[in-house]
């Protein structure tokens, strides 16, 4: 790890510190290719509504003159969606969550992580790696849960590279009193803790406007996701997860109007039954390993082959933005308490156990959003997604709906294993539905 | 093919559209079957796949042709599979060869009762697909990015020992001894325990059948995922090969069938299918 | 219809419920003044010491009735009992435990100083789910006690000697109904110690030191008396026939835990049970609070013989979410 240190500090070797430097002027363009790359193939499919523009040129601009934090403000990053981004508004500083989907990112990553390693968090850690001495002054923290151990591990490298690293404590399991409380202590400790940080402590009336800005965005999220109910595809599931990625970089209030602009759009489509694709278009749910731009990968190719994902369970985007706030009383302790449980209670992540909610979710989406397949994603080394595989699948077979397991990450060599898996997946769907 | 915009294409009775191929575009090979209406095979031919995959299909394909004698505005609907088959643009469409190994796995073993557990090994991949009573896919499931187990790594055993791929069947049945342990999954590695296993004194035929114990046992874990049924049936290139088509028997604990040829029935589905997707085709123009 | 039955689902029941309590309590306490009188069979804490009150709690009726000799259950005052018990479980079956929530004089004093103690911005308490299931069991004891207690009156247990007549109603010395209620019509008498006898003397010490325990408790405690009252433990025998139901569908459930964070009681079972459709449980007083917090469409759901009257639907959760922030 010495060399790490080094590089993010003033006594870098030179050899080290000019790899380093053309390591960061190659990330960087490769970075602007992958984004523009995956927009390219975003924007190439027929019909998308107008009000997607937004959201395209929002990660085309993002990236285009290398990838910056937001100014002006104190910035808290963090590592999970179970890091309340609400603690951190109130606190009067920006949260970027900082999970990251490039494959330029991952390379670096690579470079001092296990090759086993998922490239989530090979990416993310890589990512703040060849950033550090840009971004290593603007961060005031980075906030990482105890969910799984890479990222924990990826913490303790973090915090040798020079970040201010935070540890958020979550139980591993959700359902005894005592992991509610521990974990209900953990983020009231968070509170306060945010507030030292940001110098602006947290008021109830403070978090009361945040959680009400947040749960406008859960009622827009779930709006969207009602209007994939419908038998008349009006939006692709690469829309979608471009739509809730943005929420990990945009500010709440113009990602709020992009999304209702949208609605508008789509209900409009709605009223004209205008579909977005062909109608058979197999109706699928993505669950497992989140799509994080520019990494649509999968979502990209299974739209491309003629399906469309109508529902998902990923942390990136269902997962993200379903479930709202629900306090009782207006006073700090009740809101705060009641911002834990909404992390913890309905979390599917399979770092819990048990995590039968997680399958139970999926059966009531299967049913909801009449889907007649499921695609599961697994990043190669996240091994409790690969694992929770086995009992999603029986589940699934119980319930006879086709599950396809594709572990994966996030190069392109295995784009043609990939293709051939998720055609013969589709034309299975068709086969079936011709049978009935 | 698309005989409209052909201007070789004869003016008066533009074909009789009295047969249907299959092009099965694989890694290692180019396998094409031709059928007629009754869902008789009149031709196949199997061909090295090579650099230029949309030159070397036309090739195979033409002088397919030429052999049996058929013209090509005989031939009413062409469909492609394997890897290759988005990148032969004369094929009228494509189906996935899990779908194409599927249709032609029911016709291939029609003999012997349905097929419920379909294994093929190709040149870069393994397959295991389960099928239901009708003979659609209901589950399959693949290797991931890596080649332990598939034509390849025979082909890398082969070429250690000095011999052809096809004499490696022969070579198991002489050992005598209990076959040698393969650990290495991966290619690669395996290449060198096999050259140390050699250097350590032991006898090829052990070895050779170690090698196809190893593939064997990777299969039977691939296989436990999608869940075997009988009956299961065992094609691709490597069927050919009775050492592995014994492991293979031995790991699963219950025979196998493999078609008379068993590296072109992925081709001979896709026939099937072409010939199924312009009846239809033909019946939707009718009304 | 349909418009009308969305209207409902989006409605803020709290709100209704809030000024439903009011007129129920006023009617109760105040309904003799307009000679009003809905009956002695109620099936809540009606109290009767309250001296102009609209109708009065069945388990003093109760206690009195089962202070007779046996033999005489079989008698003419046997009707009379059966008659009571009968018009209780019907006028309780109509609406189910939405008469704790809706009615019950006593349960609308600790919804007030819930209120009270919010105005302050004092912290609410709660108990562990096991300690709440060991509570829990208390009121059946109550209920056991207050049947037998009266029982040992007129007839003799085991051949022990019966009870004097001071050991009559029980539960009514010990009730913080009797001693808070009538200080709504300006009657404090009841905030006394009865030294005509040792035992009305014991009595009715524990009947103030419960009273203060009900006033600290429930401003600290949602709810505080509710897991403990005998009423609740009646209403529950008869509970599953009742013709108002609480319908849970589990499948729905994403086990969010909304609705157990806004339950008054602590009913955890209303999150984490996904296997009974009929959710009312014991300590379940139908304010529908669940109801209200719940975002899933048609999860939990509100039937009056079948019919659903009020349902979770996630427009109705977003737009009571608005209202809470919009009443800042």
């Amino acid at each position: 790890m010495d060399f790490l240190s080094e590089c993010g500090g003033v006594t870098m070797q030179s050899d080290l510190d000019l790899r380093f430097v053309r390591m960061q002027k190659t990330t960087g363009l490769h970075l602007a290719m992958e984004a523009e790359n995956t927009l390219q193939q975003l924007t190439e499919f027929a019909d998308t509504p107008q009000a997607m523009t937004y959201f395209y040129e929002l990660f085309r601009n993002f990236y285009k003159n290398g990838h910056q934090l937001p100014a002006g403000k104190k910035v808290i990053g963090t590592m999970c969606l179970q890091v309340p981004d609400e603690l951190i508004l109130a606190a009067g500083a920006v949260p970027v969550r900082m999970c990251s989907g490039a494959y330029a990112y991952e390379q670096v990553g690579a470079e001092f992580l296990p090759a086993k390693s998922c490239p989530v968090v090979k990416a993310t850690t890589g990512m703040l790696h060849i950033n550090q001495p840009v971004w290593g002054e603007d961060v005031s923290a980075i906030v990482i849960p105890t969910t799984c151990d890479q990222k924990k591990k990826g913490g303790e490298m973090l915090k040798e590279m020079g970040y201010p690293v935070y540890i958020l404590e979550m139980p591993a399991s959700k359902d005894s009193d005592a992991a509610r409380f521990y974990w209900q202590e953990s983020v009231k400790k968070f509170a306060l803790d945010l507030g030292e940080t940001t110098g602006t402590r947290i008021t109830s009336a403070a978090l009361q406007a945040v959680i009400g800005e947040k749960t406008e965005c859960c009622r827009l999220f779930r709006k969207l996701n009602d209007l994939r109910k419908g038998k008349t595809p009006l939006i692709f599931g690469k829309d979608i997860f471009l739509v809730t990625s943005a929420y990990f970089i945009d500010e709440m209030g113009n990602w709020q109007q992009a999304v209702r602009q949208l609605i508008a759009e789509l209900e409009e489509r709605e009223q004209n039954d205008l579909a977005v694709t062909n109608r058979q278009a197999p109706r699928l749910l993505l669950t497992g390993s989140p799509p994080l731009f520019p990494n649509l990968k999968v979502p990209i190719l299974v739209e491309q082959t003629g399906g469309i994902i109508v529902a998902d369970e990923v942390c990136s985007s269902n997962r993200l933005l379903y479930d709202a706030v629900s306090y009782d009383e207006v006073n700090l302790d009740d809101m705060v308490s009641a911002l834990a449980d909404r992390y913890l209670k309905p979390c599917t992540c399979p770092c819990l156990t048990p995590n039968l909610d997680r399958n139970r979710k999926i059966v009531e989406l299967v049913n909801s959003h009449k889907v007649e397949g499921v695609i599961y994603q697994a990043f190669s080394g996240c091994l409790p997604y690969e694992m929770e595989q086995k009992s999603i699948s029986q589940t699934m077979n119980e319930a006879g709906v086709p599950m396809l397991y594709l572990e994966t990450d996030y190069g392109n060599e295995d784009l043609g294993q990939l293709s051939t898996r998720v055609e013969a997946f589709i034309e299975s769907i068709k086969a079936r539905r011709r049978k009935k | 093919m698309n005989m409209q915009n052909d201007p070789k294409a004869p003016s008066s009775a533009a074909g009789n559209f009295n047969y249907f191929a299959g092009i099965d575009i694989g890694s290692t090979t180019i396998k094409i079957v031709l059928i007629d209406q009754d869902e008789r095979i009149v031709g196949q031919d199997c061909w090295p796949t090579g650099s230029h995959f949309h030159k070397n299909t036309l090739a195979a394909f033409e002088s397919l042709l030429a052999r049996i004698q058929i013209s090509r505005w005989d031939v009413a609907y062409v469909f492609s599979t394997g890897y290759g088959r988005k990148l032969f643009k004369d094929a009228d469409d494509s189906v996935s060869e899990i779908s194409a190994n599927a249709s032609g796995a029911n016709k291939a073993a029609a003999a012997h009762g349905k097929v419920k557990t379909i294994i093929n090994i190709g040149g870069q991949d393994l397959k295991v697909i389960a099928l239901d009573e009708d003979g659609h896919v209901k589950n399959f499931t693949m290797n991931d990015k890596c080649a332990a187990g598939t034509g390849r790594f025979l082909e890398m055993t082969a070429r250690n020992l000095e011999m052809e791929v096809a004499e490696l069947g022969a070579c198991h049945k002489k050992a005598n001894g209990v076959p040698l342990t393969i650990n290495s999954t991966c290619t690669v590695f395996a290449e060198s325990e096999i050259i140390s296993l050699l250097a350590n004194g032991n006898g090829k035929e052990e070895l050779v059948a170690g090698v196809h114990y190893s593939i064997a046992r990777r299969i039977s874990r691939l296989a436990k995922r999608v869940g075997i049924e009988d009956m299961v049936f065992f094609d691709g290139g490597p069927a050919l090969n009775q050492g592995l088509i014994e492991a293979l028997e031995t790991e699963l604990m219950r025979p196998v069938v493999v078609p008379e040829f068993p590296q072109m029935t992925t081709a001979l589905g896709a026939a099937l299918i072409a010939r199924e997707t312009f009846a239809y085709l033909k019946d939707a123009a009718n009304g | 219809m349909n418009s009308f039955k969305k209207a409902i689902n989006n409605a803020h029941l709290s709100r209704f419920r809030f000024y439903f309590q009011i007129a129920s309590f006023v009617l109760l306490i105040y309904g003799g003044y307009l000679a009003i009188n809905i009956g002695d069979q109620l099936p809540t804490f009606a109290c009767i010491f309250s001296e102009h009150r609209g109708g009065s709690c069945y388990l003093l009726g109760l206690q009195h009735q089962m202070g007779t000799p046996w033999s005489s259950y079989f008698s003419g005052r046997g009707i009379g009992i059966l008659v009571g018990l009968l018009t209780f479980i019907g006028l309780f079956l109509v609406f189910n435990k939405a008469w704790c929530g809706f009615v019950c004089p006593l349960g609308t004093v600790q919804d007030w100083l819930t209120i009270l103690r919010n105005k302050f911005k004092i912290r609410y308490g709660g108990y562990s789910e096991p300690v709440f299931q060991r509570l829990s069991k208390i009121k059946y004891i109550l209920l056991a006690l207050l049947i037998l207690i009266p029982m040992a009156i007129g007839n003799s247990f085991f051949g022990l000697a019966t009870l004097n007549h001071d050991f009559g109603v029980p539960f009514c010395q010990i009730c913080p109904g009797r001693t808070l209620l009538p200080i709504f019509s300006g009657d404090f008498s009841q905030l006394a110690i009865d030294l005509s006898s040792k035992t009305k003397m014991v009595f009715t010490a524990l009947g103030l030191l419960i009273t203060g325990i009900f006033l600290a408790g429930s401003f600290i405690k949602k709810r505080f008396f509710c897991l403990f009252c005998p009423m609740s433990a009646f209403h529950y025998i008869f509970a599953k026939a009742a013709l108002l139901r609480l319908n849970k569908d589990g499948a729905k459930c994403t086990r969010c835990g909304n609705c157990y964070r806004a339950c008054d009681v602590g009913i955890r079972a209303i999150a984490d049970d996904l296997e009974h459709k009929n959710i009312v449980k014991d300590d379940c007083m139908m304010c529908l609070k669940c109801v209200e917090m719940c975002p899933e469409q048609g999860c939990l759901q509100v039937k009056f013989l079948g019919v659903p009257v009020f349902e979770a639907t996630e427009d109705g959760f977003f737009k009571r979410m608005r209202g809470r922030d919009d009443a800042k």
